[in-house]
């Protein structure tokens, strides 16, 4: 890759969001990678933003939901009395 | 081959998990939230054959637990105003973290904020978002959704999708790092430990 091709640290900034959601084209997540492989400041954003998310989703998906939510559905099926068609 | 009923059933307990989760936080409370999953169940079922074999089922019943999420609950809400927010700093939680020292302290400087914070404080911080971003941002982090995904299930642009989320996640760290101070991680900084 040329050094024209390089991105900034700003420049990777602004694409720091979406690449943390592999939200980029191939070509740009490509030149994210690479900029942060050798910057360690932007390395270091990057893997704080990744760790606030997963921590995020770690506890929020915890929740317990009610044992018998099925069952009860189950009940309510029963009293469908149309079928769905085939 | 089994019954359009036990496919279904079988879809749904794989998928029940992720619509509580989701349910829960549009509408801020287990009552709620059971009757929105049990009735989205219900028309999902209902319109089962409209379903593609192979295709995303958990997505398919979030777009109908969500139209049913505006049709019948959103208006009994009362929604805090997008003015009255204010828009969190970008790396608001690095920020913070960094000039309260904690990234001496550790390698992990967001897992020493996390692990202050219990679910609850999480749920809670969610759910203190406006309605259209605590949708996306509830979508975002029960599951894995690409933008896109999103967008189909909540039913407004790919664009706006991003940016909800965006910034959500900004006032999400800024509710984040209020939290954990709370809970004792740092004292709160001095004017004299603030300045450069
Ligand atoms: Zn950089």
């Amino acid at each position: 890759m040329s050094q024209l091709d390089q991105l900034t640290c700003q420049e990777t900034f602004r694409r720091l969001d979406d690449y943390v959601d592999r939200e980029l084209s191939a070509d740009e997540m490509q030149q994210v990678r690479e900029h942060l492989d050798r910057c360690e400041w932007c390395a270091s954003e990057y893997v704080f933003e990744e760790h606030v998310i997963q921590g995020v989703r770690e506890r929020i998906r915890q929740i317990t939901i009610p044992a018998d939510l099925l069952s009860r559905i189950s009940l309510a099926l029963d009293r469908e009395t149309v079928e769905p068609p085939r | 081959m089994p019954s359009s009923r036990e496919t279904f059933e079988q879809l749904l307990a794989a998928a029940l998990p992720s619509a509580f989760g989701v349910a829960i936080r549009f509408v801020r409370n287990r009552d709620d939230a059971e009757d929105l999953v049990q009735e989205a169940s219900l028309r999902a079922y209902r319109s089962f054959h409209t379903f593609t074999p192979g295709t995303n089922f958990r997505a398919w019943l979030l777009r109908i637990l969500t139209n049913l999420y505006y049709q019948k609950y959103r208006q009994r809400q009362r929604e805090p105003q997008l003015t009255e927010l204010e828009d969190a700093p970008d790396l608001y939680l690095y920020l913070q973290t960094r000039d309260a020292g904690l990234h001496q302290r550790s390698d992990d400087p967001a897992g020493l904020v996390l692990e202050r914070l219990s679910m609850d404080h999480i749920a809670g911080a969610i759910d203190a978002l406006p309605d259209d971003f605590r949708m996306v941002a509830a979508l975002y982090f029960i599951e894995e959704f690409s933008y896109e995904e999103i967008a189909g299930i909540v039913d407004v642009p790919i664009g706006t999708v991003r940016s909800r989320l965006h910034r959500g996640r900004k006032l999400l760290q800024k509710s984040l790092w209020q939290l954990a101070v709370d809970q004792g991680l740092v004292a709160p900084l001095t004017p004299e430990a603030a300045a450069p």
